[in-house]
C-alpha cells in the first residue's frame, strides 16, 4: 500500500538568535538572519520518509516561501524527500496564516495526497495553525501535536499528545493530516553523496496563476488584517542579574545559597 | 451566516475535569463582551456532562450544553459539526484556550468558516470592531499587536495562564441545552482512549530542590556536570524538552506543559531559554535560578535570580564553591 506523502515545511530564523525591531516597527529586521528548517518540521520530515521507507511511495516536500527556501528542500530531497515544491511566495514575514495554508492546501490538492504531514508549530510564531487550517480547507480530517503513526489497511491510528504527559488514541481515515510533535523520532542526518545529488535535483515551482488566481492575494480571507506594532515584550519581571566574571558569579551564587539555607553542612 | 453580538468560549474538560483555561476564557471574555455589546456564553460539549455544566454555570456565565454520544470525547470534526449546529447565528468572537484541543480545532473552524483565526494570544482587545490580538513571537523575544477587521466570526485561542480566571458567582447563570445532529460518518476521527506513561522513576514534582539541564548544556556526556549540582543540594535533576526528546534523559524528568509541573522551594535552569511551555511546569517554584548565555532568554523574565555564563564553565564553579564553603 504505497503512500503518496506530502510534507510541508517552513524556513524560520533561527529562534536562538537576538532580534532587533526594523526601521517601521511593523517585523523584526531581516538583513542579518540566519534561517533554518523549522525545528518540528524536522521531525515531520524524518515520519514522512519512514514512512516511505516502510510501505513504499513518494514523499513531496513542500514549502511557501522566498527562492532561500530553496536550501531547505535541497536538504530535505538529501535527507529522502523524492520530489519539491515550492510556492514562490516572496513576502518574509508572513503573518497571514490563513493565506498561506489556503495557498498550500490548493497546491497539495492538485496532487496525490494520501497523507500531509507538518510540524506542530513553528519555531518564529509559534501558532500551530497551518495544519489544522491546511486539513479544513482540504476537507480531510487531522490530528495534532501526534506522536505515533500507525498506518492501517484503510487509515491510520494516531496518539496525540495532551498536557501533563498524558496521550490520546485516535483513528483518522486517509487521507488525513498530522502535525508531528518533537521527539517522535531520531531525525536523519544527510549523507555527503545524497546532498550532492540533490543540489542537481529540480524544484517546481508554481505560482499563483497555476492554482487558478492571478495573485497570491487572492487566497486572503475575508478580512483585513495588519501589524500595528513589534516590540520588545515588556518584561513582567526581570531577574536580578549576578554581575562579574564567572568566579565573581559562583561566588555571589553560592552565597546566596548559603543565605537561603540550601546548603547543608 | 447572521452574526451576533456575543463572545462564546469554548469549554475544556477531560475525564470529568473542567480545564482551569476554560474560566480564563471566561474572564477575557466577559471583558470583549463589554465591548462588541453582547454577553459572554459558554459552549459546552459532551456526554453526560450536566454537573459540569452547573459547575461552570456557578462561575455566573451562561452554558449552552449539548449532548450527543458523538461528543463523548473531545475530536476536532465532531465539535466542528457540533458549534456550526448550536450557533446558528455565529457569535462575533469565538475563544479556545491555546492548547492540544484548542490549537486542534480553532485554525480548523477557521477554514471551515472562512473565518479570521488569530492563535496563541496572550491578549485580547476590541477596539471600534477591529479585533487587536497581542502575542509573543521567537521564543518570547518579541512582542506582536495584530489588527484583524472583519464581518465574520472572529477566532481566537488564549495563552493558558495569561489572564485572571474568573471566580464562583454570587448568582449562578443559567444552562440552556441546545440539540445538536452530529454526522459521525463525516467526522473522520475516532477517540479510542486515553494512555498514561507508567511512572518508574523518581517524581521529580515531590522534590524540593530540582536542578534542569537544557540545550546549553551541549551534549549528552556533560549531564553529569548538572548531576553535581544537584546532589550538593540535595536535589533532583530535571530537564526541558528538547533534552528528553533526544533522549538523553527520560521523559519522566521534563518540566513543563506536555511534562511535569513542579512547585519546588528552588529550581535553578541552567542553559534553559524558557520557551512558554516549559515556563509553565516551573514559574511558581520558591526560588528560581536561571543560567544562560543569551540575555535577552526569557527563562530570566520569570527568574529571581540571572546570571548570564556558559553552564559549562559557571556549574562547576558553583559547585566548587559550595564544597568550600
Amino acid at each position: 500500500m504505497p503512500l503518496d506523502v506530502v510534507v510541508c515545511l517552513k524556513q524560520v530564523p533561527n529562534p536562538d538568535l537576538q532580534f532587533q525591531v526594523a526601521a517601521d516597527g511593523k517585523d523584526i529586521r531581516r538583513d542579518a538572519l540566519n534561517y533554518k528548517t523549522n525545528g518540528a518540521d524536522e521531525y515531520a520530515l524524518e515520519e514522512a520518509v519512514r514512512l516511505k521507507e516502510k510501505f513504499g511511495g513518494k514523499v513531496t516536500a513542500l514549502t511557501a516561501g522566498p527562492k532561500r527556501a530553496e536550501q531547505m528542500l535541497r536538504e530535505a530531497m538529501a535527507k529522502g524527500a523524492d520530489a519539491a515544491v515550492r510556492l514562490a511566495f516572496d513576502d518574509p514575514a508572513a503573518v497571514d496564516d490563513y493565506q498561506v495554508a489556503n495557498m498550500i492546501a490548493a497546491a497539495i490538492a492538485k496532487r496525490p495526497h494520501d497523507l500531509v504531514l507538518t510540524g506542530v508549530q513553528s519555531d518564529d510564531y509559534g501558532y500551530s495553525a497551518t495544519g489544522p487550517l491546511v486539513a479544513g480547507f482540504l476537507k480531510i480530517p487531522h490530528a495534532s501535536v501526534v506522536t505515533r503513526v500507525e498506518v492501517s489497511e484503510k487509515g491510520l491510528k494516531v496518539w496525540r499528545e495532551l498536557e501533563g504527559g498524558d496521550q490520546e488514541v485516535v483513528s483518522l481515515a486517509r487521507p488525513a493530516l498530522l502535525t508531528i510533535q518533537f521527539g517522535i523520532n531520531q531525525p536523519r542526518y544527510a549523507p555527503l553523496p545524497a546532498i550532492m545529488k540533490a543540489s542537481r535535483q529540480p524544484i517546481e515551482e508554481v505560482k499563483p496563476t497555476d492554482l487558478g488566481q492571478s495573485t497570491w492575494d487572492g487566497f486572503r480571507g475575508p478580512y483585513t488584517l495588519a501589524v500595528r506594532k513589534v516590540s520588545p515584550p515588556a518584561a513582567k519581571g526581570h531577574a536580578e542579574m549576578i554581575p562579574g566574571n564567572v568566579a565573581d558569579q559562583a561566588k555571589a551564587v553560592a552565597q546566596l545559597l548559603r543565605e537561603k539555607g540550601f546548603v547543608r553542612g | 451566516m447572521r452574526m451576533g453580538a456575543n463572545v462564546v468560549a469554548v469549554a475544556e474538560h477531560r475525564e470529568g475535569k473542567i480545564a482551569g483555561v476554560t474560566y480564563e476564557l471566561v474572564a477575557k471574555g466577559r471583558e470583549l463582551a463589554a465591548k462588541t455589546g453582547g454577553a459572554v456564553q459558554v459552549a459546552l460539549l459532551g456526554k453526560g456532562v450536566s454537573g459540569l455544566a452547573g459547575e461552570v454555570a456557578s462561575r455566573g456565565v451562561e452554558v449552552l450544553l449539548a449532548e450527543h454520544d458523538a461528543l463523548a470525547a473531545y475530536t476536532a470534526g465532531g465539535y466542528a459539526q457540533a458549534l456550526a449546529a448550536m450557533l446558528r447565528s455565529p457569535p462575533k468572537i469565538l475563544l479556545a484556550g491555546h492548547t492540544s484541543q484548542g490549537f486542534d480545532l480553532a485554525p480548523r473552524l477557521a477554514a471551515e468558516w472562512t473565518a479570521p483565526i488569530v492563535a496563541n494570544c496572550v491578549d485580547l482587545a476590541m477596539e471600534d470592531g477591529t479585533l487587536i490580538a497581542s502575542r509573543k513571537i521567537l521564543n518570547d523575544k518579541m512582542a506582536v499587536e495584530l489588527a484583524v477587521t472583519s464581518e465574520r466570526p472572529y477566532i481566537a485561542t488564549l495563552r493558558p495562564g495569561s489572564v485572571k480566571p474568573v471566580g464562583p458567582a454570587g448568582a449562578p447563570g443559567k444552562v440552556t441545552p441546545v440539540s445538536v445532529l452530529i454526522d459521525p460518518a463525516k467526522n473522520g476521527r475516532t477517540f479510542h482512549g486515553y494512555e498514561r506513561p507508567e511512572v518508574q522513576d523518581i517524581d521529580i514534582a515531590a522534590a524540593d530542590v530540582v536542578v534542569s539541564a537544557g540545550r546549553g548544556i551541549q551534549k549528552k556526556e556533560n549531564l553529569p556536570v548538572i548531576e553535581g549540582l544537584a546532589k550538593a543540594l540535595g536535589g533532583v535533576v530535571g530537564a526541558s524538552r528538547p533534552l528528553t526528546d533526544m533522549d538523553w534523559l527520560p521523559k519522566t524528568r521534563q518540566v513543563g506543559q506536555s511534562g511535569k509541573t513542579v512547585r519546588p522551594k528552588l529550581y535553578i535552569a541552567c542553559g534553559i531559554s524558557g520557551a512558554m511551555q516549559h515556563i509553565a511546569g516551573m514559574k511558581d517554584a520558591g526560588l528560581i535560578i536561571a543560567i544562560n548565555t543569551d540575555p535577552s532568554a526569557p527563562i530570566f523574565e520569570v527568574a529571581h535570580y540571572g546570571v548570564v555564563a556558559n553552564v559549562l564553565e559557571f556549574v562547576p564553579a558553583l559547585v566548587k564553591e559550595l564544597k568550600s564553603g
